[in-house]
């Protein structure tokens, strides 16, 4: 839910954290970023930083070019122009990413942590249990039946926040505790109501569920989607995940070690705001 | 004669840093990074005449041994390590001229963690997304020296040696307890009374486990507000859980009841609440503070946040040089 109005927490003497709403979901996600952007445009002297995330946004300042109490009063100003209205049009590119569901490389990651703490379910099948679904195949199909929203980037380079697009496939998900030292490079995990994937081998804190050979982060630019960037996702991309079976995911495996690999990317497609709300209210409906 | 140094023994960690760091990216997942303790960092470099947010060279716990490849002025700041110029120790905290062929040798950290050298001209390695500082974790910038490694050298006309006043100089104490100031948020909201009272009346452990990423603290647990108790099920089933969030520089990030201070290469967003911050100021105290050592926290409000960001300004411009 929104909040009535914006919520402006100090985090030290240079930074502030805004907060619009509390919840995960697109609405609140969509007006940070819009908020995000109105801010970056309005080009404040002493801006330095700006961090979309979920339901707020980090704002890192110079204090001695203008004070905590001026940037929240030109942030408020900003969104009282904004309007809280979710509308509009924007351009959104459509990624499709192979995935290996129940592959045994997270396999492996799943039972080295259960040497530790022997009571943790695998991570499937607490999924399964917590979400009503049978069994694994359906798991699948379920998280692979919807596009996500890139909804965030953070915690380490190239890392994305998924939100489900289809309020009807929504899963959810507890994390781990403790966290893992260690997750498998290209480990697609779920944590609360996100989906993520690892870009790099990183400690994590999400269940895992698959794994997908296609890089998201390449930090020596070697592959052709890379070029421009070092992280494949922006906030405001969507992507969808495509399963695939072992002998499609070594040939991949192999493309991306020779360095040919290309990402399936859509980039022609305009995102309906307005369009996507009605189309998902008229799925939860339908799915009541 | 190519303007290089070559890595002779690389140090335990020996990275570039460059101010203000890898500012822009955050937003997709890259830490700022940048030297830890930049007051030594910026002192290093007006010795050498260099603007004081030159790259130069981040030496942790024990420093690295370098042969300069031609003529150039250096300085070394920060925790003492004991450099030494082809055998003879040199001053810290005072430019010394090298001339090519010349080692630089540095040992274990004697006092504080994390040592500065600047070179006149500075580091020139290439800039990745906008800055030379090194993100050693994930290779953003390159890594970490390696032995045989050349690093280049920017060119600069300056030979005038200065030394710094010891009043200008950060104190590294050797009474392992470290004074440091905090201020209250962004999540303060989400402790009990008690708990804000103990986190500023506590001494708190250094754990081994720290490093540029985390300085992670050992002492009481904390106690939640209702704010942590009651919440919506989207912000994670731990008191300490929150939607993700963006993590402040010198957040004291709670996981659970492990605090951990988020530093340079911290995390930029996660799930997990941050009560206090550390004021910018004092982020050097974290910086040369060692394993095992003691942290007290002493609450400051902006102000006094403004007031010991500009003591530390005045101390890091070019003005407060002595001519040697």
């Amino acid at each position: 839910m929104l909040h009535e109005a914006l919520r402006f927490y100090p985090g030290g003497d240079r930074a502030i954290e805004v907060e619009l709403g509390d919840g995960m979901d697109f609405t609140i996600n969509f007006i940070v970023h819009r908020l995000v952007a109105a801010v970056r445009e309005a080009r404040i002297a002493g801006l330095v930083d700006l961090i979309p995330e979920l339901a707020s946004f980090q704002v890192n300042y110079d204090p001695d070019r203008i004070s905590y109490e001026d940037l929240c009063h030109e942030i408020e100003a900003l969104y009282a122009e904004m309007g809280r209205g979710v509308t509009g049009t924007l351009a959104s590119r459509l990624i499709t990413i192979p995935v290996l569901y129940f592959d045994e490389k997270t396999e492996a990651c799943v039972e080295d942590y259960r040497k530790d703490y022997p009571e943790k379910t695998p991570d499937p099948e607490l999924i399964c249990e917590l979400n009503g679904l049978p069994d694994r195949a359906a798991l699948r199909r379920r998280h692979a039946s919807t596009e996500y929203w890139v909804a965030a980037l953070g915690f380490w380079p190239g890392l994305c926040s998924l939100l489900a697009l289809n309020p009807t496939a929504r899963i959810i998900a507890p994390k781990y505790n403790p966290p893992r030292t260690h997750t498998p490079k290209g480990a697609v995990g779920l944590g609360g109501a996100l989906t993520c994937i690892y870009p790099d081998a990183t400690p994590g804190g999400y269940q895992l569920i698959g794994h997908t050979p296609a890089p998201t982060y390449d930090g020596a630019q070697r592959l052709p989607d890379f070029r421009d960037s070092l992280a494949l996702f922006r906030a405001g991309d969507r992507v969808r995940f495509k399963p695939v079976e072992r002998d499609e995911y070594s040939e991949i495996e192999a493309r991306v070690a020779e360095g040919t690999f290309r990402h399936d990317i859509v980039d022609y497609q305009v995102f309906s705001v307005d369009r996507y709300l009605d189309w998902a209210k008229a799925q939860e409906e339908a799915s009541k | 004669m190519s303007r290089t140094i070559t890595t002779v023994k690389p140090g335990l960690q020996t990275c570039v840093q460059e101010l203000p760091g890898r500012e822009g990216f955050l937003e997709q997942g890259f830490p700022l990074s940048g030297p830890f303790d930049a007051w030594s960092f910026r002192q290093a470099n007006i010795l050498v005449g260099n603007d004081r947010d030159t790259a130069a060279l981040e030496c942790q716990f024990m420093g690295p041994t370098l042969t300069f490849d031609a003529d150039m002025l250096i300085a070394v700041t920060g925790a003492d390590m004991s450099p030494a110029l082809d055998g003879a120790p040199i001053p810290m905290y005072a430019t010394v001229a090298v001339s090519a062929g010349q080692t630089l040798t540095m040992g274990f950290a004697k006092t504080g963690a994390r040592a500065y050298l600047a070179v006149s001209g500075g580091i020139a390695t290439e800039p990745v997304l906008g800055s030379r500082a090194v993100f050693h974790q994930a290779g953003v910038g390159g890594h970490a020296l390696i032995a045989g490694q050349t690093l280049p050298v920017g060119v600069s006309e300056t030979s005038a040696l200065y030394v710094l006043p010891e009043s200008a100089r950060p104190v590294i104490g050797t009474d392992r307890v470290w004074e440091v100031e905090a201020l209250c948020g962004p999540n303060d909201d989400w402790l009990d009374e008690a708990t804000i009272e103990m986190f500023f009346s506590t001494d708190w452990q250094i754990q081994t486990k720290s490093s540029r990423t985390g300085i992670r603290l050992t002492g009481p647990d904390f106690g939640f507000s209702d704010k942590a108790l009651n919440k919506s099920p989207d912000h994670g089933q731990d008191p300490s859980n929150i939607i993700d969030h963006g993590y402040p520089m010198g957040a004291v990030n709670l996981a659970g009841q492990t605090p951990i201070i988020l530093v340079n290469d911290a995390p930029s967003t996660g799930g997990f609440i941050n009560p206090f911050t550390i004021a910018s100021a004092a982020f050097w105290k974290l910086a040369q503070a060692k394993p095992n050592e003691t942290l007290r926290f002493r609450r400051v409000d902006r102000d006094g946040a403004a007031a010991l960001r500009a003591e530390i300004d005045a101390k890091t411009k070019p003005e407060i040089l002595e001519n040697a």
